[in-house]
């Protein structure tokens, strides 16, 4: 008696319903990380940021900013505006000469107000060449972050600046997760001799303060960017290898393994196929992890004079000009440190929320 | 367990052999010596000053007179600074990046694991969100960005505490800033971590037993729920305090205080070997000594660990 | 009613406030137990019958739990479900005391015995340090744990499931509780332990006078050691009654399923073991049914849109079920 009505499954367009008309949940693992992270508005807010400075860097040739390597004189330390170059040189060199004057107690002299209007002059009509063989009326400029000490435009310092770290945090995330899986996997599937003594050397390498390696290498071996690259990867991968390793033994005896290697698939084809797929959730909530702690060691390089060479810059680079002209210039410290922590804590809010869509039970937090 | 603590001792040996010896090669293979940048010397100077601090021996033959060197406890002459050896150099530094190290560790601990705490005890109010946000600043702002603001705020705007020097000329006030900007990113995760590892033993089986007995909160807080709470912030403190090292290279250099960081970054642009080799042989065996302390405590709190 | 019930539950609710709605995990559960009585309460995971407890106890995770209404009166007098959180702590471990189902992690593993099983002593009883530990070296005796005066001392990690669970019961037991609350009790064993420590409850429950509530899914452990039986499914009671009548004479379809799907060693074989399709159900938003209904052998049209009230049949017995509508 107790059948065909009740138990009908309604399929109402795409929510499947039980006998209580209760909807069933589907069970796909990222379609429940994706609506998971969706819910996490930190994490939505950190990707929307993500995506607003990986445009602004794509495009930053398109942009309508001035070059980060033109210097122009005159121009330095200009605070930010929304006025004109121009404007601000003379009224920097009206109130200096004012307040000179005044401090000897008089008014302005016949050659100190030729002055001011020579420069007016030049203001309105002197050209400059760039570098592109463009002539524009250099003091037309609008500098809305201001410009630095050698006269040279803050905001397309900080985007091409930026340009340089987050390719540095991607390539160097990027790597020391490449080289960390590909060794960690081998590790954890071929095991035995092979797994103990790379484990050995992971143990060792733990030991050794690897950041003073990497200071010392930067100074003695010059300050190339492959330097930095080279130095960053090989003491990165580490942490990496050890948490793939360790999922990948864990996945080692599981099922689908079994009948791949019964159906005669080779140890590469498995850990390639089948096991580094598996862990591909932990990898991508390291990898997110991993570009923020790249960008501040690349930072933290830069700071000591061990990064990035000029022309270049990178936000690391930028600060430090900064701290040393803050008391005065403040804004060359505020403005790519704020560009350089929105980006960390954007990519931080994105891997915490990562962490917990893909993995709501994990108890490893890198 | 004292049989255990003296072999984990005895096992520090061989770490601190393969750390020395790495860093010896290593800096050798860059090319130039520390005296070849200079501006050109007299070949026959150079070659009596080679002499002088046995560069001119056989790699090896240096490498062994070095470790005996080492092992008596001397680092050597500097090759920059000529009237020291390197022995003093340290010894006049280590003390300040000791105690600027230690404070902002000492800092991180008390202070995250009481955020931690508080955030787990009252979990989804304000009090919680305050912390987790500080906690989420101090990890996403960079040492080097939070050093100068601080620095901006209170010395140089609000002029209360000197911006840079040390102890002997400013007071006990010359340490606040660098000692919080140090910290503030191990205050951070600490209280990330102590606050996931409270939350979990407060819904712990063997908390819900505590409850059952009748216990008071704070009973089951100190007594019950501290000791394993503990032990992720535990095993933290050897990265935590390897991270201040690094730490305090830049803060040393931020607010112009003499310390061993400064002394470190100087001989690595001055290839300054024994300077260099001196400063890392320092670093290493306070990391080493570190761990193994860590490794000591967490045995001590955690009965389950076998001294086998 | 009976005047010697010293606790009596009355229409207890637990709601769990939760993302995908309000789960009713409790939804008016109502039983009595007797001094030195043990009931039986059996249903599978999920149908509430740890939430019942817990309830009892005031340890429902708050939030997002929340015990919605019902009262529960202990020897006559006071309600517990109103208590504050300082009477509470004077009740629990004292007048009722709970073992929990995995021995493993319900004791403390960075603390010795000595150490959990002297701090409720000297809380509730008021003893002295030294007379605390005495006590604790008696009941681990009590308990069958040999040698109790050196293994006191250890942490829980030296001691095996079976005798982690000896001495949760020599702890739960120190302060004699009038009542104890046995959670799943040998859920975690192995088969050999789990009679053993059976045995050990329900003698030392008569020794002592204690009163047990044995919450179990295995009816096994029921048929051998309970009185009194309440059947729960999907957070409501669907049958009570004693022992005898529960097993000689299951009224609910439900309960019927229940008996036969346990295997008999008593009885003849009677060829496949049977068994009740399909899962309970989920308890967030449950429409005005009967729970049980898609899974039972005589659901009627009745059972889909309506809620069937409680039948209180002879001798007090209740059962949750159209079938016995009007029956008295």
């Amino acid at each position: 008696m107790a059948n065909s009505i009740t138990n009908k499954t309604v399929k109402n367009e795409s929510v499947v319903l039980n006998e209580f008309d209760q909807p069933v949940k589907g069970v796909s693992l990222w379609q429940d990380a994706w609506k998971r992270l969706k819910k996490n508005k930190m994490a939505m807010f950190g990707l929307l940021m993500i995506i607003f400075y990986a445009l602004i860097s794509l495009s930053a040739p398109l942009l309508p900013i001035y070059s980060y390597k033109q210097q122009v004189l005159g121009h330095q330390f200009l605070p930010p505006s929304t006025r004109p170059a121009g404007e601000l040189m003379y009224e920097r060199q009206d109130y200096l000469l004012r307040a000179m004057a005044n401090k000897e107690g008089r008014e302005l002299n016949a050659v100190e107000i030729e002055r001011l209007s020579d420069l007016r002059d030049s203001i309105t009509t002197e050209k400059k060449i760039l570098l592109s063989g463009e002539e524009i009326l250099v003091h037309e400029r609008v500098y809305i972050f201001g410009t630095d000490s050698l006269g040279r435009d803050v905001l397309a310092r900080i985007i091409y600046g930026g340009q340089v770290s987050i390719l540095i945090g991607l390539v160097g995330a990027l790597a020391s997760v490449f080289i960390g899986v590909v060794l960690g996997a081998l590790s954890g599937y071929i095991g035995g001799t092979f797994d103990s003594l790379m484990m050995r050397f992971v143990d060792i390498m733990y030991s050794l303060p690897y950041m003073l390696l990497v200071i010392i290498f930067m100074a003695v071996f010059g300050r190339a960017i492959g330097n930095l690259f080279f130095a960053l990867a090989i003491v990165s991968w580490l942490t990496v290898a050890r948490v793939v390793r360790g999922q990948i033994m864990s996945l080692k005896n599981s099922e689908y393994v079994e009948a791949a290697r019964s159906s005669g698939a080779g140890t590469a084809r498995i850990v390639f196929l089948h096991l580094i797929p598996n862990t591909a959730g932990v990898i991508i909530v390291y990898t997110t992890l991993r570009v923020p702690s790249f960008i501040m060691l690349e930072a933290f390089l830069s700071f000591l004079g061990l990064g990035v060479q000029a022309p270049f810059a990178s936000w690391g680079v930028l600060i430090q000009d900064g701290v040393y002209a803050m008391t005065t210039y403040s804004w060359l410290l505020w403005f790519p440190a704020t560009a350089m922590t929105l980006f960390l804590f954007s990519m931080n809010f994105l891997g915490d929320g990562l962490r917990d869509a893909l993995d709501p039970q994990s108890k490893n937090k890198l | 367990m004292s049989k255990y603590i003296l072999r984990r001792a005895l096992g520090l040996i061989p770490t601190m052999f393969i750390i020395v010896t790495i860093c010896f090669f290593f800096i050798r293979l860059a090319p130039g010596g520390p005296f070849s940048s200079e501006k050109k010397i007299d070949p026959q100077i150079l070659k009596n000053i080679e002499a002088k601090y046995h560069l001119d021996e056989p790699l090896v033959v240096q490498y062994v007179r070095y470790l005996g060197n080492v092992v008596r406890g001397d680092l050597g002459p500097s090759y920059k600074y000529k009237d020291y050896d390197v022995n003093f150099y340290i010894g006049k530094s280590l003390p300040k990046s000791l105690l600027l190290g230690s404070l902002a560790l000492f800092f991180a601990v008390i202070m995250g694991m009481g955020a931690g705490m508080l955030s787990s005890l009252r979990q989804n109010t304000w009090v919680d969100y305050l912390s987790m946000s500080v906690a989420v600043i101090g990890i996403s702002v960079p040492l080097f960005v939070i050093g100068p603001v601080f620095m901006y705020i209170f010395a140089i705007k609000l002029d209360i505490l000197p911006t840079s020097g040390w102890i002997d000329e400013q007071g006990l006030k010359a340490l606040i800033i660098p000692v919080f900007s140090l910290s503030l990113a191990y205050f951070a995760t600490v209280a990330r971590l102590s606050r996931a590892s409270f939350l979990e033993a407060l819904r712990s089986d063997y908390v819900r037993t505590a409850r059952a007995k009748g216990l008071k909160a704070s009973v089951i807080m100190f007594k019950h729920v501290l000791k394993g709470a503990s032990l992720p912030v535990v095993s933290y403190l050897g990265p935590a305090f390897s991270g201040i090292i690094t730490g305090s290279i830049v803060i040393e250099q931020i607010f112009r205080i003499p310390g061993l960081g400064r002394h470190f970054v100087q001989s690595a642009f001055n290839r300054d070997y024994t300077m260099i080799m001196g400063t890392v042989i320092v670093y290493s065996l306070i990391l080493v000594l570190m761990n193994f302390l860590v490794d000591v405590i967490y045995g001590y709190l955690d009965p389950r660990i076998s001294y086998k | 009613m009976n005047n010697d019930a010293i606790l009596k539950v009355d229409g207890l609710k637990t709601y769990f406030n939760t993302d995908d709605g309000i789960v009713k995990a409790v939804d008016g559960v109502s039983f009595e137990l007797r001094k030195g009585e043990t009931l039986g309460i059996v249903g599978e995971s999920g149908s509430g019958k740890s939430v019942t407890n817990l309830s009892l106890m005031k340890l429902i995770p708050s939030p997002p739990g929340k015990i919605m209404e019902g009262t529960a009166i202990l020897d006559g007098k006071i309600d517990i479900l109103k208590m504050n959180e300082a009477q509470m702590r004077e009740l629990r471990g004292n007048k009722i005391a709970m073992i929990f189902q995995d021995p493993m992690t319900s004791l403390n593993p960075f603390l010795r015995i000595s150490t959990q099983m002297i701090e409720t002593v000297i809380l509730h009883k008021k003893m002295s340090k030294k007379d605390a530990l005495k006590k604790a070296i008696e009941m681990l005796d009590l308990v069958g744990i040999p040698n109790p005066e050196k293994r006191v001392f250890d942490y829980p990690h030296q001691f095996s499931g079976g005798m982690r669970q000896r001495v949760m019961i020599a702890m739960a037991l120190s302060c004699d509780p009038e009542i104890l609350i046995a959670d799943e009790p040998t859920s975690a064993l192995d088969v050999t332990i789990q009679a053993q420590i059976l045995e050990l409850i329900q003698a030392l429950s008569k020794r002592l006078g204690t009163a047990v509530i044995m919450i179990t899914h295995d009816l096994g452990v029921v048929a051998g050691m309970c009185d009194y039986v309440v059947v729960m499914y999907a957070g409501r009671l669907v049958e009570r009654g004693t022992n005898d009548e529960i097993f000689d004479d299951p009224k609910h379809p439900y309960t019927q399923g229940l008996i036969k799907s346990v295997p008999r060693l008593d009885k003849p074989d009677v060829g496949r073991l049977f068994s009740i399709e399909g899962q309970p159900p989920n308890v967030i938003d449950l429409p005005e049914c009967c729970p049980f209904h898609p899974r039972c052998n005589k659901a009627m049209d009745k059972c889909r849109t309506t809620t069937p009230a409680v039948t209180i049949l002879e001798n007090n017995r209740e059962v949750r079920c159209f079938l016995y509508e009007g029956e008295k």
